[in-house]
């Protein structure tokens, strides 16, 4: 008998993918390599830019935001504001900066989840009652209260982490 | 003699020896078979086991080229019922006369249309007047209710009279609505097809179709259904079909075999050339073997612990493999299938072989729409949303993100509405099976 290390499913001996949850049972290290492929680290640079007016190289950017887990930093220009979430299916309202590419779905990333804007100098962080929160620096915020950030905090949209570049010149 | 005595009754000196020898030539000279575990040995335990054997069936290299391409025999049974008014019957007149068109001398296409009752459109015949047989496919009219018992005998009946077991015997049956009462006439309509080696394939088109229903026709004959969304897939669909056809080397693959006590097939799957569920009887039919596209089988046994003797080396499966070649007029020599695994003391630490795994990873994800199925039809739709969510978690974890959105999307669906949405159950599942195409080679081209 092999217990999911996943959901506890108790699956027959010999079993290779768990029958409840799907989780893979043995030679973990197989697939591991098939996960991490490099074309979809190639799609992170490409997808989220689309949603993203301003231009890619970041010059004009008023802050990035770099993802720590795929290092992929997404410059924040040409509005003042952007809404943060992922894009699903039969969703009416459409985050500016769709984080479904990074694995948004798996981090707890609400649909809408979060805010960004910029208000003279201050970056401006906001909750928009995500359902796994959103924390700075470790600290969960309370939902549609704005909270002022820092150059180099770090924000999670539930465990989705990312730095705030702060671009003050 | 003394020496040759002591080598044979010496297990290990034995094998020492046997590995010397030069490997048995085999006698199927036509098709060519490998075999893979998911594990190199078994081992004795107080419960059930499971086993998995990936079965590769493909044509000798040097045979590929020399046959000549078969002559094809086909039916296309078309439901003409009132729903298939408009758009999808226009798109199926067109499409039928470019196949029409398409045909080398040696084809015969002929169609049948059906409602509450059949009737022959072109009849199944070599080189006609092409005109009038266009004329015809335009004058068909939507119009009645679905009725696939009769359009299903009328086609048989066409094929039969240009039936020749060196062409491909083959019926398409597309129809986009559910067929009441007559089921069951169609199924032995089915297995009277698949004993005089004539293929089915089920297309359903829309939503309305009863996908279960058509995949048992097709499994039948060793076939399998294909799903159609939007009429505007049908000459994509039936091309290709045709083509898939035409590339035909063996019409089906039979695996005959001996049950061996407390070891079960419990599953078996078709990997390609078409994904399909594989019915579990004596013997399978495991379904055709293209040129380009060898036959893939996944297989998983159940070993119950008894099956376990006083002998080193398991029998798992004993039976032969029957192969009819379409364009060779010998018949095959049957391939003997004797899968065996030695028993150890330990369970070996080998990582399974990566094509297993591939196959079964996809496998898997198929199998848990499978269950968010049967959970939705049984009313338990908590549990088919779970199956649903952690089906999306796997998809994305794939990179497939499309299909993970319509996994979750119908989840949501289902939690609010307590049903599919009107084409959720059968987006999902033929795109799942979509994925497993290739799946078992060991390269997957991306």
């Amino acid at each position: 008998m092999i217990v999911c290390s996943n959901c506890k499913h108790k699956n027959m001996a010999g079993a290779m993918f768990c029958s409840e949850c799907g989780a893979q049972l043995v030679g973990t290290n197989e697939l591991v390599t098939q996960n991490i492929s490099t074309d979809s680290l190639n799609n992170i640079g490409k997808k989220p830019t689309g949603s993203l007016t301003g231009s890619l190289s970041g010059a004009d950017a008023w802050a990035s935001l770099h993802l720590l887990d795929t290092g992929q930093v997404l410059p924040l220009s040409s509005r003042n504001e952007f809404t943060m979430g992922r894009i699903s299916e039969g969703q009416p309202i459409m985050p500016d900066i769709d984080l479904s590419p990074y694995q948004a779905y798996a981090a707890g990333v609400s649909r809408l989840h979060a805010v960004i804007k910029r208000q003279g100098s201050q970056v401006i962080f906001m909750d928009l009652g995500s359902a796994n929160g959103t924390y700075v620096n470790g600290k969960r915020l309370s939902s549609n209260t704005e909270h002022s950030l820092n150059h180099g905090d770090i924000v999670a949209l539930g465990k989705l982490k990312m730095q705030v570049l702060v671009n003050n010149s | 003699m003394q020496q040759a005595y002591e080598t044979l009754a010496n297990p290990t000196r034995r094998k020492q020896y046997d590995a010397t020898l030069p490997p048995q030539e085999e006698a199927n000279k036509l098709v060519r078979h490998e075999i893979y575990f998911s594990r190199p040995n078994l081992v004795r335990m107080s419960e059930d086991q499971l086993l998995y054997a990936l079965l590769e069936i493909a044509p000798r290299e040097e045979k590929q080229e020399s046959l000549p391409t078969p002559p094809l025999n086909i039916c296309l049974v078309l439901d003409r019922s009132t729903s298939m008014q408009g758009e999808k019957m226009d798109i199926l007149k067109a499409t039928s006369i470019q196949l029409l068109r398409s045909l080398r001398p040696q084809d015969v296409l002929s169609i049948v249309s059906f409602s509450d009752r059949a009737e022959v459109v072109v009849p199944a015949s070599i080189s006609l007047d092409k005109k009038k047989q266009e004329g015809r496919i335009q004058m068909m009219h939507a119009s009645g209710a679905t009725e696939i018992y009769h359009g299903l005998e009328a086609g048989l009946n066409e094929l039969r009279r240009t039936h020749d077991p060196s062409r491909v015997n083959h019926l398409i049956l597309l129809t986009d609505g559910n067929t009441y009462g007559d089921e069951q006439a169609c199924l032995e309509l089915a297995e009277q097809a698949a004993a005089q080696n004539i293929g089915i394939t089920g297309m359903g088109l829309g939503h309305e179709w009863n996908d279960i229903f058509l995949d048992a026709l097709a499994s039948k004959t060793g076939g399998s259904s294909a799903y159609i969304s939007n009429p505007k897939d049908i000459e994509k669909l039936l091309v290709d079909k045709f083509k898939a056809l035409a590339s035909t080397f063996a019409d089906e693959v039979l695996l005959e075999y001996k049950p061996v006590e407390n070891i079960r097939v419990n599953y078996a799957f078709r990997l390609q050339p078409e994904g399909g569920a594989i019915e579990i009887e004596n013997p399978m039919r495991l379904g055709p073997i293209l040129r380009d596209a060898p036959l893939h089988v996944l297989l998983e046994f159940v070993i119950s612990p008894t099956a376990f003797n006083e002998n080193d080396i398991i029998t798992v499966l004993n039976g032969t493999l029957k192969t009819s070649i379409t364009s060779n007029p010998m018949p095959a020599p049957p391939i003997r299938l004797h899968l065996t695994r030695d028993l150890h003391p330990q369970p070996s630490s080998d990582p399974p072989p990566t094509r297993i795994l591939k196959a079964l990873s996809k496998l898997t994800l198929y199998r848990m729409q499978e269950r968010a199925q049967a959970a939705v039809d049984a009313g338990q739709i908590d549990s088919a949303v779970r199956h649903l969510q952690n089906l999306a978690t796997h998809l994305l974890s794939q990179g497939e993100h499309g299909l993970a959105k319509t996994a979750l999307f119908e989840a949501d669906t289902l939690e609010r509405m307590h049903s599919w949405s009107a084409s959720g159950s059968k987006d999902i599942k033929y795109q799942t099976r979509a994925l497993l195409l290739g799946s078992g080679k060991k390269e997957k081209a991306k």
